[in-house]
């Protein structure tokens, strides 16, 4: 047994998800991602449970964790009562905590969903926001979505849902700064802010400091794909 | 076919919740979260659903002002932990029950209903894990634990789409419109049913919930061979556009299932924000990417609960933003709309720009 396989048993998910699998590949017959990608549950939980370090090692260093959709499907459906889409929360949670995330194309997509819903927990108590659906990021919401969005405030008003409400109840309202300190206490004390702070550290160390971290972030922003980003002096995977 | 009914019945008697409707003891006070994906992606949705609550089931509605987002869409967008969602969700629960003296309690949002019903679980079966979240709730905002017991007296929580069946035959009553002669199926979120068969109604299968609303509005129900496939929101999927083709693609193949099983079938109904969306927006994904229209309209249960009872669909349903044009299907039931306007401004109430 590995020190990897160890702290992957520290895990809830992994305590709750992880039990013995036969390997009968039923997760993978109906799993969403395993149709898109290259990508099988079965053998996820064939290398965890080979508690094989190297082997874990690199499943947490490649995409592949990264493809699950996280909607359960593979839950209810298990003969083993296991729960794959759980096992790969507990893998992404070492994958980030171990830095090793960073090596991936789609493991560096942790800044973004750092920084967007992250960030947006901290700064404004949801995961997402009524600005963050931009047309730019959304081309397929249509003409109408990008008129909405640029009468944003007007258009809520119409419908009834006014946003950015002050001490007040109401859609997208603006939490009141006490009630944005208890939910700030709870993500410090709970392990959520170190999570999301290696997430940063994981990006700065793999790209070469905090500046060229904020040039990927910028590089998204500008063109809405992480891969027109080059890796300095090494391979993606 | 009789075969069918039969066997659906007999699942559904087995897997019932007991939701409390405005006729129970209690059922008329209700608290409320918001949904994130809602509040940021389609608003109105729980705009109508808070109208046909207030206005035509006469429920008394309370919403926290300090109440936070659970946070499970950055758990399985993997920057926060579980320790953390179960201490924000006491947070809430004792903020509705203690602050607005609430005993009922439901999410707008599948994605928190599934997050709380997995921390309840938790709670129920490893009490260490209770005691952690109710030591950090104390040390970190000083309030007091609260395990909501909406169904039957048990410790859980429902959807707000929940509530909505429990009343469904009032508001069916109530209806201007119905769905007689339209063709209609459903679709689940997957946090709604999978996760916790029997925390739905009907269970995991089959489920009545949505179902029992196209039934109870004298729809015709189709089923599909795709039909409990995701719709492919997948968070991080279809958060960041270069993984979105993941989304699309599992549009695509419930849409072809569907149009080969039924091609007169244009409605699907929805209780999941993202579902909502995402099932909608991606046929003009694939309209453009693959040159094929299926014009099949979403419609959430709140949004279609508006409509039967005689709300505007723009206004108060929101149809403003939709890829698939509402005006079809509001055609076939009946629904009248301004004609005199064009489309562009039936959906752009401040000008053209």
């Amino acid at each position: 047994m590995g020190k990897l396989y160890d702290e992957l048993t520290e895990e809830i998910e992994f305590d709750h998800g992880m039990h013995a699998c036969m390997d009968c590949g039923t997760c993978t017959a109906l799993c969403a991602a395993a149709e898109f990608y290259d990508y099988s549950p079965r053998e996820v939980m064939d290398i965890v449970q080979s508690q094989d370090d190297d082997k874990i090692r690199e499943l947490i260093s490649s995409n592949k964790i990264w493809y699950c959709g996280q909607c359960l499907s593979c839950k209810p459906r298990c003969p083993r009562g296991n729960n794959p889409g759980a096992v790969v929360l507990a893998l992404r949670r070492l994958s980030v905590k171990t830095g090793l995330f960073a090596e991936s194309e789609k493991g560096r997509q942790q800044l973004l969903a750092k920084r967007l819903f992250g960030d947006n927990m901290m700064n404004r108590g949801y995961t997402l926001l009524p600005t963050n659906p931009v047309p730019s990021h959304f081309p397929e919401l249509g003409k109408d979505w990008e008129y909405y969005h640029n009468h944003l405030a007007e258009m809520r008003e119409w419908w009834g849902v006014p946003v950015d409400l002050e001490n007040s109840p109401g859609s997208a309202r603006i939490i009141p700064e006490k009630d944005m300190e208890e939910l700030r206490a709870i993500y410090k004390a709970t392990g959520a802010v170190d999570l999301m702070n290696a997430v940063e550290d994981g990006m700065a160390k793999k790209l070469g400091g905090k500046e060229e971290v904020e040039k990927f972030w910028k590089n998204w922003q500008d063109t809405v794909d992480t891969r027109n980003y080059k890796i300095k002096g090494g391979k993606s995977k | 076919m009789n075969g069918s009914r039969e066997g659906k019945a007999r699942v559904w008697g087995r897997h019932q919740k007991a939701i409390p409707s405005v006729d129970d003891p209690g059922g008329k006070k209700w608290g409320f979260v918001r949904s994130c994906f809602l509040q940021a992606a389609s608003p109105y949705t729980e705009g109508v659903g808070c109208k046909v609550m207030k206005n035509d089931l006469g429920m008394d509605l309370h919403e926290a002002a300090g109440h936070t987002s659970c946070g499970a869409i950055a758990f399985h967008g993997d920057t926060t932990t579980l320790q953390a969602n179960m201490v924000v969700a006491a947070r809430n629960f004792s903020i509705a029950h203690y602050d607005l003296g609430i005993d009922n309690f439901f999410a707008y949002c599948v994605t928190s209903f599934g997050n709380y019903t997995e921390i309840i679980e938790l709670w129920e079966h490893e009490p260490e894990l209770r005691e952690y979240t109710e030591r950090v709730l104390e040390e970190t905002t000083g309030r007091k634990f609260w395990m909501p017991k909406v169904s039957g007296g048990r410790p859980s929580v429902v959807h707000a789409s929940d509530v909505i069946f429990a009343n469904i035959k009032q508001i069916a009553k109530k209806a201007k419109f119905s769905l007689d002669g339209i063709k209609a199926t459903d679709h689940l979120g997957c946090h709604y049913a999978k996760i916790f068969p029997d925390e739905s109604v009907g269970g995991g299968e089959f489920p009545q919930l949505l179902a029992g609303m196209i039934e109870a509005y004298g729809g015709e129900l189709v089923d599909y061979p795709e039909r409990r496939h995701c719709c492919g929101m997948g968070f991080r999927q279809c958060a960041f556009p270069e993984n979105r083709g993941y989304t699309a693609a599992c549009v695509y193949k419930k849409m072809k299932s569907l149009q080969k099983t039924d091609p007169d079938c244009k409605l699907i109904i929805t209780n999941c924000p993202g579902c909502g969306v995402f099932l909608d927006a991606e046929q003009g994904t694939i309209a453009q990417v693959m040159g094929e229209k299926f014009g099949v309209h979403i419609v959430d249960y709140a949004q279609l609960a508006g409509l039967m009872l005689g709300y505007d669909p723009f206004r108060d349903c929101g149809f403003n933003v939709k890829v698939v044009p509402i005006e079809p299907l509001l055609d076939k039931i009946g629904i009248p709309y301004d004609k005199s306007k064009t489309p562009e401004e039936r959906r752009r109430p401040f000008g053209p720009d």
